[in-house]
């Protein structure tokens, strides 16, 4: 055949296209409302996905970063070695460059040089086992939430001070102004001592930190356990956002000091994510399953009362493939419909819900503010999740029509003529 | 006036069958919602009910009696004498076991590192009660109450880079204030199910810790029942401990492990969440197909309105022909859903995950677990739902119009 001919033809093809789509439009209308119904169904399971993900995007964006800035931060710079083997010896050699370094990277707001290693505490005849960190106070304050958590005293400001746990402090029987005595080994094997006055108390909430850490400035630590000047453990990051940290990481990492962001520091917050994570996905499994069977009831009783006119469309020379076209345009339409509507719910109570918060039950609230936290919750819109869930939801739409349409297939006219049955 | 209740049902029964693949695809929409909420009900459960077992092996029991004041500054000074009051006869019936311990505060010392731990005095033979028992150690267990050596942790173990056969040297507080240094050999390493517990505990022979220490007595009684429930009319055992421990803290799991009571609560709400969910997502499918049966059959109805079927029966056809479907479904969904669960009785690996799950408080394997009562809930609460959805099309049947029904 020449071009010249195939050109009307596409034309015409183009233009019953056009139509095709159009009728399917107003097919879906002929019953408003089976197809509220229906769509409702596909709306409430793009709905439910998007906007639990978004939740629970923004309950884990505050639940790292809540955890980062209390202590471990986002992006650690340590010896490659100290993760593995938090040993004394494994030292970095200058700290201070790296932290420089650090903060001159896009998305750093804070480079704190700590160094950490266990002694025995003793007040007056009371002992106990505690992990004694070297901090730089300046540093530490405004950037780490820890100084934030003050219950008694003050956070350290100069050399000789100490900063520790309630319950450390409980169980020692000590107070704000009470010496504490420091007993620990030092790097190459001497003994570390130190002694230091409490400044201030503090209350994290975890039972775990308030009993079994105490600060004490970083130069104290240094002269204690024998480091040299610009010496530490690890430099600890923060950032403008959890998600930048793997970013961070890589563009850090490679050097003499190993890059470790916070889904290797803390695995059980990475694992408790994945695992929600996975639960969402099963359970929206579940959803789409449930509503895609209520689409192919939906596309059963359409053929169904139209079998009639499909028969006189066969009759008068419409071939069953184009009839299962048509049909497929109208599920097409159908899931389009549906998703949109579920995903136009959803923007408008993201939107709402992000610029109010969810208020949190009040002991939550309580624990948030220990943590110079907001106590609401902010969702962040998925973009995954609505796209996720929107072509999930089309393509279910698309299997179900399937069903009934290609039983199509073995109509005839003069039997479909005759009506259903 | 009677109503023809069985006549009502072999109608209902016959139009559900008129169009016998609508109704297979409802009833395979209500069956994947019912055995979808009755897996997810039993893992959900299988959660809690591991929850309280970890929260009560992690050494707590069910119930624990302490010194007034020890929770708050935990040390051998806040001890009881155990001899003088302690009649655990008395109530046989109720309890699974106990074990008194000592337990303090206290730091250990290998040749290379230094770190805190508790210290716990036991008597090995009274332990089948705590994580202890099931625990698989390398080396040996501890002997008997008067066993001088220690049983680490694995991972603390690591951390102090030592070993079985080798010493180290723990140092607590005697009772008189004075601390107190003694040597080691370290007998076993026990690995526990995450590194929590293998890095908090260190434990050695009662009789010895107590020699250790200076001191008699003990720091907490233990105590695992039989069964958790407090059947009503009855003292609840806490109750009766009270009575013979007086001047102690009597304390329940919930109170001493507040964390996984609240994440226990709140596992009864996630049960009724998903269901509203799955049933949510069932609703609209339902509701349409009911109204489509509704809608075709204008002219029945109308017929039967014509020759006298009151409106209140009309309604019930409609509720039956609905409650019909549900019931069979929610038969075979519930079949489907217990199906499933006996698949999984084995549990489902979770160790991948090893950190994560230990910080929810769950074990590494998460066994499903079906209740008579959830299974109950589920079908009733679906019923109802059955009945609910069916209101609105009953509506429309009602008030479908003789005349006008019949000349369509």
């Amino acid at each position: 055949m020449s071009g010249a001919l195939a050109l009307p033809a596409r034309a015409a093809r183009r233009r019953s296209g056009v139509t095709t789509a159009a009728l399917a439009w107003r097919n879906l209308w002929r019953n408003r409302r089976r197809t509220w119904l229906t769509a409702g169904g596909i709306a409430f399971a793009v709905w439910l996905l998007v906007v639990s993900v978004s939740m629970q995007d923004g309950g884990f964006e505050v639940m790292i970063d809540n955890t980062a800035r209390l202590l471990v931060g986002h992006v650690q710079l340590q010896h490659p070695k100290y993760h593995d083997d938090p040993a004394l010896e494994h030292l970095l050699d200058d700290a201070s460059a790296l932290a420089a370094r650090a903060l001159a990277t896009a998305h750093v707001t804070a480079a704190l040089p700590r160094a950490e290693s266990f002694a025995l505490v003793s007040a007056g005849e009371r002992s106990f086992g505690a992990r004694v960190m070297g901090v730089v106070p300046a540093a530490e304050q405004g950037a780490s939430s820890l100084p934030g958590m003050v219950t008694r005293g003050r956070y350290l400001e100069g050399p000789g001070e100490a900063f520790l746990g309630e319950t450390l402090a409980r169980n020692l029987d000590l107070d704000v102004g009470d010496e504490v005595v420091l007993l620990g080994t030092a790097r190459e094997g001497g003994v570390a001592a130190a002694v230091a006055r409490v400044v201030g108390l503090y209350a994290t909430g975890q039972a775990e930190l308030d009993r079994s850490l105490l600060q004490i400035p970083l130069d104290d630590f240094r002269a204690g356990w024998n480091l040299a000047d610009g010496m530490a453990h690890a430099v600890v990051l923060l950032v403008d956002r959890a998600g930048n940290s793997a970013a961070v990481a890589a563009a850090l990492g490679g050097g003499d000091a190993a890059a470790l962001d916070w889904r290797a520091l803390m695995p059980e917050a990475e694992q408790t994510v994945e695992i929600k994570r996975l639960s969402t996905r099963l359970f929206f499994a579940l959803i789409a399953l449930i509503v895609t069977f209520s689409v192919v009831n939906t596309f059963m009783m359409t053929v169904f009362e139209r079998t009639r006119e499909f028969g006189m469309l066969m009759a008068l020379g419409m071939r069953p493939g184009a009839l299962v076209r048509q049909l497929c345009i109208e599920a097409l339409w159908l899931g389009l419909f549906g998703v949109a509507l579920g995903l136009a719910v959803s923007v408008a109570l993201i939107a709402v819900l992000a610029g109010t918060g969810i208020p949190l039950p009040e002991d939550a609230a309580e624990i948030m503010a220990r943590y110079n936290m907001p106590d609401r919750m902010y969702p962040a819109f998925s973009l995954w999740a609505a796209g996720f869930a929107g072509l999930v939801m089309l393509l279910g739409v698309q299997l179900a029509v399937l069903v009934p349409a290609l039983r199509l297939r073995r109509l005839t006219p003069v039997d479909a003529l005759r009506g259903p049955e | 006036m009677r109503v023809p209740l069985g006549l009502l049902f072999a109608l209902g029964g016959r139009n559900l069958f008129r169009h016998r693949r609508r109704t297979a695809m409802l009833l395979a929409a209500i069956c994947v919602a019912v055995a979808g909420v009755t897996v997810m009900n039993s893992l959900i459960r299988g959660f809690q009910q591991d929850m309280r077992e970890s929260a009560v092996e992690n050494l707590t029991g069910h119930i624990k009696v302490l010194a007034p004041g020890y929770r708050d500054d935990p040390g051998i000074q806040k001890r009881f004498e155990l001899a003088r009051q302690w009649r655990p006869d008395s109530l046989a019936g109720d309890m699974a076991g106990w074990a008194p311990r000592v337990r303090v505060p206290a730091v250990i010392m290998s040749e290379r590192e230094t770190r805190g731990i508790q210290l716990v005095g036991i008597d090995p033979a009274r332990e089948d009660i705590s994580f202890l028992a099931d625990v698989p150690v390398d080396g040996e267990r501890l002997e008997g109450p008067e066993d001088n050596r220690l049983l680490l942790g694995r991972a603390l173990a690591e951390q102090l880079q030592t070993d079985v056969g080798y010493r180290v040297v723990v140092m607590s507080q005697g009772a008189d204030g004075r601390n107190r240094e003694a040597g080691f050999r370290v007998a076993g390493l026990y690995d526990a199910d995450g590194t929590g517990l293998e890095k908090a505990f260190a434990f050695t022979g009662l009789d010895f810790a107590r020699a250790m220490l200076d001191a008699d007595g003990v720091t907490e009684v233990s105590i695992r029942l039989r069964d958790d429930e407090t059947r009503p009319g009855e003292r609840s055992v806490a109750e009766r401990l009270r009575d013979v421990f007086t001047g102690q803290d009597v304390l329940r799991w919930e109170q001493l492990e507040p964390q996984a009571a609240a994440m226990f609560a709140f596992a009864d709400m996630a049960v009724f969440i998903w269901f509203l969910i799955m049933m949510g997502a069932l609703v609209f499918g339902l509701v349409n197909t009911l109204i489509t049966a509704v809608m075709e059959r204008t002219r029945e109805f109308g017929m039967l309105r014509a020759v006298g079927m009151r409106r209140g029966l009309i309604v019930m056809q409609v509720v039956i022909e609905s409650t019909l479907i549900m019931a069979v479904g929610v038969a075979i969904g519930l079949g489907i859903g217990a199906g499933c669960v006996l698949a999984l009785a084995d549990g489902i690996d979770l160790s991948a995950w090893a950190a994560g799950v230990e910080m929810a408080g769950m074990r590494s394997v998460l066994v499903p677990r079906l209740f008579p009562g959830d299974l109950a809930l589920v079908a009733g609460m679906s019923l109802a739902l059955g009945v609910f959805a069916s209101l609105y099309p009953a509506w429309r049947a009602v008030n479908i119009e003789p005349l006008e029904a019949l000349r369509r």
